[in-house]
């Protein structure tokens, strides 16, 4: 299947449009990985979490990955994201950053409740505070009733601890935004690491060792009780990630390695997709406001 | 209450919003700690007054680890769950289900079986809990007019849940059989 598309103008940089750059750019192939924004006017949390995974995955291979953005309000939401922060170490962001840029937005991370910042998942003990700060936003700006921020909060917490929990020398990143106006708000959830993906994971168990696709990885791993371990308290994460959002009716995309499928909720289906391969498991939440009286 | 009964306020020492699998970790391992220092025939009471909200990683290892392990490791030692919100409750039923277990609830001072529980269970445990007395897989039989292996075999699987207590007795006739109560 052709994935090498020419590369062109990503003017919204999105989880789906993410996979065009990917195809356009193929920065996984060639060992001197470019993620060529040019002309880029908007990333989304999602995409953010997922050229972070990038970039540390090109890190992880030996490289030292380049990131060209000329646009200068993308310019400052990657730093006021904390991509620049995050990412800076392992790559090359060009033009660079003048550090009283960097300070002057850096500052400013926590102090937006509708945004959560780009950060790093390590061992899973910065998420309380995270999953506390989504419940807020839900229920005070969403019109959530806490029961359903609740709910959200679940699903995140089991997608984020899986970065951990089933990647020892890899890292995890988690964003969140609120988007649109008011009584037309949207929240946007991205959680991406640079891993062994799903299919490799769910290999490990001699149960799931005939697992031959990463599309066939991503529909076992949301069965319920499909896991790397052998253990029945295992394998509810994404099943309940699938529940929750068709519960509230949201959208869900799972992609690992070559595969992605995206879920609509309000039809309780799944679309499948070959996409460019690149390690690890990005997983993408979207939730409307809801509106209550 | 029951001299019997000890009490595990999770709030106390873990909090209101009971995120990840390693929280479930130290509040399991804080669990078994307790489940050791229970008399034997004791009931540990997991008091979640307080608890908004658990994810299922922290249902699971703390929940689900705890009553795989609690017949294993812990016999003739109970556990049961008090003051959960209607939020609360309706996930520890999912997470149960999910994991293929059960246990009891106590709410306004009523028990009931949460979790996978199949009819024929919840039938078992109101006759015994009716009964207000230890009863024999006889009585359940006469009870529930069913036949003595179907009562063996309902009374077998909630002992081996530890969701019931079991003990043995010589009877008036001088044969050794098990008696079943309720925990608490």
């Amino acid at each position: 299947m052709g994935m090498s598309l020419p590369a062109r103008v990503i003017e919204k940089l999105d989880s789906i449009t993410f996979d065009e750059l990917l195809a356009g750019q193929h920065p996984f192939e060639n060992g001197n990985s470019l993620f060529d924004l040019t002309g880029t006017r908007l990333i989304t949390s999602a995409a953010i979490t997922q050229l972070a995974a990038a970039c540390y995955a090109a890190n992880v291979a030996g490289d030292k990955p380049k990131v060209v953005v000329d646009d200068s309000g993308v310019r400052s939401y990657l730093v006021r994201s904390g991509f620049v922060g995050l990412v800076e170490p392992v790559a090359q962001i060009e033009p660079g950053f003048r550090s009283s840029t960097f300070y002057g937005l850096e500052g400013l991370r926590g102090s937006n409740p509708m945004l959560i910042e780009l950060t790093k998942i390590d061992d899973g003990s910065e998420l309380p505070g995270i999953l506390d700060q989504i419940v807020w936003v839900l229920q005070h700006r969403l019109r959530y009733r806490k029961s359903d921020a609740f709910d959200v909060a679940v699903a995140v917490s089991e997608i984020a601890q899986n970065t951990f929990d089933h990647n020892k020398k890899a890292f995890g990143f988690l964003a969140m935004q609120v988007y649109g106006e008011r009584g037309k708000q949207f929240l946007e959830i991205g959680v991406a690491d640079c891993g062994a993906g799903l299919t490799e994971t769910l290999r490990r168990n001699p149960r799931h060792a005939l697992i031959s696709s990463d599309l066939e990885a991503i529909r076992a791993a949301t069965e319920l009780g499909t896991s790397e371990y052998e253990d029945c308290t295992r394998g509810s994460g994404l099943h309940y990630l699938l529940e929750i959002a068709y519960k509230h009716q949201g959208a869900v995309q799972i992609r690992s390695g070559k595969g992605k499928v995206r879920y609509r909720m309000d039809k309780k289906q799944g679309w499948a997709f070959r996409v460019p391969e690149m390690p690890g498991v990005q997983i993408a939440l979207d939730l409307r406001a809801k509106n209550r009286s | 209450m029951n001299v019997m009964e000890k009490r595990f306020r999770v709030a106390e020492s873990y909090g209101e919003h009971l995120w990840t699998r390693d929280t479930g970790r130290r509040a399991r391992q804080d669990l078994e700690k307790r489940l050791e220092a229970l008399e034997s025939g004791g009931t540990l009471v997991i008091d979640l007054d307080g608890v908004q909200v658990f994810d299922y990683s922290f249902a699971s290892e703390f929940f689900g680890k705890a009553l795989l392990a609690l017949p294993r490791d812990f016999p003739d030692r109970f556990l049961l769950v008090e003051n959960l919100t209607n939020y609360t409750h309706e996930n520890l039923i999912q997470a149960l289900e999910g994991l293929g277990l059960a246990m009891i609830e106590r709410r306004k001072g009523k028990l009931n079986l949460i979790g996978k529980v199949h009819p024929t269970d919840v039938q078992t445990f109101r006759a015994i809990e009716r009964s207000k007395a230890p009863v024999t897989s006889n009585y359940l039989k006469e009870q529930l007019e069913i036949n003595l292996t179907a009562a063996n075999e309902r009374l077998s699987k909630l002992a081996g849940m530890s969701i019931i207590r079991r003990s043995r007795r010589t009877s008036a006739a001088g044969r050794e059989q098990y008696e079943y109560s309720i925990p608490t």
